[in-house]
């Protein structure tokens, strides 16, 4: 039975039967009483978020209510895959997958090209197993070839490119076996640095422009007496190869190291040029025979998209670390392998679950089998600020702050990828808001003039006027903050509210303020 | 008219303090106390690890000293780099460790374990030291907090720092990246109690949201409540250090990491338990001297009016101030006039906190290299915080799988140290 049928509207039956093959149906019922699924508003929004990175519209909400035909949870994924901002959204996650574990601030330039590069990539139906041959052959400079983020985030510096690509592209956190053996998993200092050894080679250096184009990636193959270095402030630049430096004193002269992959062993002699290693280890990591490959991808999207994951971290999985749910994920990967890595079908596959589908709980506990419920996962810096922007009704293109004394459109974002951004990496339970973040949504002086019910050229302001039945106020409210009607209770606490305080603009702007600061609100759920 | 704080106790008690105690006006009279006088600790965080010899163990007559001068200092017998004339007349204030001894030589794994006393573990979330100091100390005193964010962590970066942990999210560093700045959205855009009705509301409205996902609306909520007392809260005049009196100010001196230091004498003084002020840029792989000369030109003025300043006010026997970073620096000088990373021998200042002023703990061979004498682990180190502290380290949190995770990891004080 396949996940990745071609007629989709044959995959919530072959769902349902991998399912049953996994013991995933009656397992629930044995601990507690399975989630109910989640009704379509609460669909509707989660698969908006997820996919294409902002909530829908009143108007889509209603339309989606309404329709009536058995396959449209099928049909919006398909609506939501096909459009650009799948790529766009996708493209901002895969940035932050690589910018978080920079090493050097001054990568953080690169971040435009680097979405660039991914939703591209995407865009085109790219599959995943060609980006990350992209990623790890990348050269030029990087304000034209994002796909040199790993190196340029690292600096060049061989070992760090080395552990990053294993992270991203396997899971496998292979960087603790750098200065010692592996305390808890099987790795050996000299697997560290056998796969280091494909990467000595891939150097930066001075590229043709400014900013981030001061520097730029290359293959240096050349003998480095008579060449530039590998890095500016290494006093060993320009080695051709990869050396473990002496266990006891790094000053002594390391052990030269050949290139080989950890999975499987194989690699390349020494002396070969940087293209051929790195073509190598692409084809090496992205191979069959590496099982972790497809693993390292399925359970990141699976833990972006239902909210709970196969393994604790999402990029720390290896042979070491125990699955929950082992024949899902060997499932999911097999499928997945079988449709040549194409990224679109993995997203249909996972939101057919009745994971995907079931009414979010409180984030479960390490000993619930992962496809139980989806869990609940705060929204993403770049998600919560097009959701913000579309609550206020104001488009990103007029909201602009300041930066270097001039007001420029794009600082907004800044300022909430700096302060809602989060590492994709960390475990989601240590995901925690912040004050800094609180403060951001209840008493920035922008919000609440944008909020300000006397400003007849502000959403609340025109709503005041056009809604003047107080019900349908409150519920249109709703709508554009939740992406829901109102519920009667809520309802019924807005008119108390309403009566109470005497100021009709008042209030609403308490209810408007109330809806955009409520949990509800900074959670996919 | 109602004054804030009388507002302020209007708000319902379960959001403060996690409910341990009622914030009722026994804690509000014990509150004025607590703040004359409490435990707290502030760390000068030295970002990529500053050089052992161009800070506190200047190595004479051997090359790898790299031709850095050191200077007699108020203490005989101990001499610190040239950099320093500063820090240098309270040297009889402060305890220097020369033998900090490591293996961690990674900038994010370093930072981590300094800052945290255990090496990153995907299966245990440590706490970092600020944290565990301030839910240690709100321990000792009845769970009390007071208004502003117990931890405050001034001019980092912002990313890959270590946080509350297991702690929770309560006890994560309040981050400020310019402590010249009044912090941002502080300033309140609505009355104090149009705000607290607006808070109610919010939770009203979100009582459908909180039935199905119980954990996440009350962790918002707790949240909201803390940003709402800290913004309403008398005590946010703290952070502006431009209220300090002019000769204050000059004593301090100019740049950001002195009005970061200010600001933490400030904080520490307005009820905050542990303050971490960061200067970044020790990463010297080149050009170590010049660029130590600039780096120590920040810190040491500031660094030596910190400890003064808290002296004069009768609050360092309580203030345990740390200076210290990830690792030391490599003996020999690079090519590139640099110096790399070396955890093997690196050094550390305490003062204040009843840590015994005067004194050069331990010391390396001639050459810099080894800890010949009094080898100081970083788990002994923090246990030395603790003894400052009156903080138990052998006391067990547990980790999410159930594992008992002791504050520091065995260890011994440094007990000469501690009278």
């Amino acid at each position: 039975m396949s996940f990745f049928v071609q007629d989709r509207r044959c995959l919530p039956a072959a769902v349902a039967a991998v399912w049953s093959i996994a013991g995933l149906t009656g397992l629930a019922a044995a601990n507690s009483p399975a989630p109910p699924a989640c009704d379509d508003a609460t669909f509707l929004r989660r698969a908006s978020l997820d996919l294409v990175g902002r909530q829908p519209t009143p108007e889509a909400v209603d339309a989606f209510l309404a329709d009536r035909s058995p396959t449209k949870r099928e049909d919006l994924i398909d609506d939501l895959l096909a459009d650009p901002a799948w790529a766009a959204t996708w493209g901002r996650y895969f940035r932050d997958v690589i910018l978080y574990r920079r090493s050097d601030d001054r990568a953080i330039a690169m971040a435009p090209s680097l979405e660039a590069f991914f939703r591209e990539r995407l865009q085109t139906g790219a599959a995943w197993d060609e980006i990350a041959r992209d990623v790890i052959t990348a050269t030029g400079v990087p304000s034209e070839h994002g796909e040199t983020a790993i190196i340029i985030a690292q600096m060049g510096e061989t070992a760090d490119i080395a552990a990053e690509i294993s992270r991203v592209f396997t899971g496998v956190q292979i960087q603790c076996a750098q200065c010692h053996d592996h305390f808890t998993d099987r790795w050996k200092r000299e697997q560290f640095h056998e796969f280091a050894a494909f990467f000595p080679r891939t150097a930066i250096r001075r590229g043709p422009g400014e900013g981030i184009d001061r520097f730029e990636v290359v293959s240096f193959d050349r003998d480095p007496r008579r060449g530039r270095g590998k890095r500016p402030d290494n006093p060993r630049r320009g080695d051709l190869e990869h050396e473990m430096p002496h266990i006891d004193d790094p000053s002594l002269p390391g052990t030269v190291m050949q290139p080989r992959f950890f999975i499987g062993g194989r690699g390349v002699p020494l002396g070969t040029p940087d293209r051929e290693r790195r073509a190598t280890a692409a084809r090496l990591i992205t191979s069959a025979d590496n099982p972790w490959f497809a693993r390292a991808i399925v359970n990141r999207i699976w833990t972006e998209l239902v909210g709970d994951g196969f393994y604790d971290g999402i990029d720390d999985l290896g042979p070491d670390r125990e699955a929950r749910s082992p024949e899902l994920l060997e499932q999911l990967c097999e499928e997945f392998v079988a449709a040549d890595h194409d990224l679109p079908s993995l997203f249909r596959v996972v939101m057919a679950t009745p994971a995907y589908q079931s009414a979010a709980r409180s984030r479960a506990d390490a000993t619930r089998p992962v496809g139980e419920a989806s869990c609940p996962q705060r929204l993403r810096a770049d998600q919560l600020f097009t959701q913000v922007l579309a609550a206020i009704g104001v488009e990103e293109r007029q909201a602009a702050g300041r930066a270097g004394g001039r007001r420029q459109v794009g600082v907004p974002r800044v300022i909430f990828n700096q302060t809602f951004g989060y590492d994709p990496g960390l475990p989601r339970d240590e995901i925690s808001g912040s004050i800094p973040q609180a403060l951001l949504l209840m008493n920035s002086q922008p919000l609440a003039r944008a909020m300000d019910g006397d400003r007849r050229g502000m959403l609340l302001g025109r709503l005041l006027v056009e809604l003047p039945d107080d019900r349908e106020l409150a519920d249109e409210l709703h709508l554009r903050t939740l992406a829901r009607h109102a519920t009667p209770a809520e309802i019924a606490v807005c008119l108390d509210h309403v009566r109470e305080s005497g100021d009709r603009a008042a209030a609403f702007e308490d209810i408007f303020w109330a809806l955009v600061n409520s949990a509800e609100f900074i959670h996919r759920h | 008219m109602r004054s804030r704080r009388d507002i302020l106790r209007m708000l319902p008690a379960a959001g403060f303090a996690a409910g341990v105690l009622p914030f009722g006006d026994c804690v509000a009279a014990h509150a004025a106390d607590l703040r004359k006088r409490h435990k707290a600790c502030i760390l000068l965080w030295m970002q990529g690890g500053p050089s052992q010899f161009e800070t506190f163990s200047p190595l004479e007559g051997h090359a790898n000293g790299g031709g850095t001068r050191a200077i007699p200092t108020t203490v005989a017998g101990i001499r610190v780099a040239e950099h320093w004339p500063a820090v240098a007349t309270v040297a009889d204030r402060l305890a220097v460790i020369r033998s900090m001894t490591s293996k961690e030589g990674s900038h994010p794994r370093a930072t981590f374990y300094m800052h945290t006393g255990y090496l990153p573990n995907p299966s245990a979330r440590h706490p970092t030291l600020g944290s565990i100091v301030a839910s240690e100390l709100a321990g000792q005193r009845g769970g009390e907090t007071g208004d502003l964010p117990p931890v405050v962590r001034i001019g980092g970066r912002g990313r890959g720092d270590s946080g509350a942990g297991l702690l929770g999210m309560q006890w994560d560093p309040y981050e400020l990246r310019d402590p010249t700045r009044s912090p941002t959205n502080t300033a309140p855009q609505v009355s104090a109690e149009r705000h607290l009705g607006r808070l109610d509301l919010m939770e009203r409205l979100g009582s459908g949201f909180a039935r199905s996902l119980p954990q996440e609306a009350a962790d918002h909520s707790s949240l909201y409540r803390r940003a709402t007392r800290m913004i309403l809260s008398d005590d946010m005049r703290a952070f502006d250090v431009s209220r300090e009196p002019e000769q204050v100010r000059e004593e301090y001196g100019e740049g950001a990491f002195a009005a970061g230091c200010l600001l933490a004498r400030r904080l520490v003084e307005h009820g905050v338990s542990f303050v971490e002020v960061v200067s970044n840029g020790w990463d010297t792989h080149q050009d170590n001297f010049a660029r130590v000369a600039d780096l120590a030109g920040q810190v040491d003025r500031p660094f030596a009016a910190l400890v003064r300043d808290l002296e004069r006010r009768g609050m360092l026997d309580d203030t345990l101030v740390i200076w210290m970073g990830e690792f030391g620096r490599t003996p020999q000088v690079n090519p590139r006039g640099g110096r790399d990373h070396f955890p093997r021998s690196f050094n550390a200042v305490l003062a204040g906190g009843g840590i015994a002023g005067g004194a050069v703990i331990g010391c390396t061979d001639q050459a810099g290299v080894e800890v010949v004498d009094r080898p100081v682990t970083v788990p002994d180190l923090f246990a030395t915080f603790c003894a400052s502290l009156g903080i138990d380290p052998a006391k067990e949190n547990m980790a999410s799988t159930g594992r008992p995770i002791t504050l520091v990891d065995g260890g011994d004080p440094v007990a000469e140290l501690l009278s």
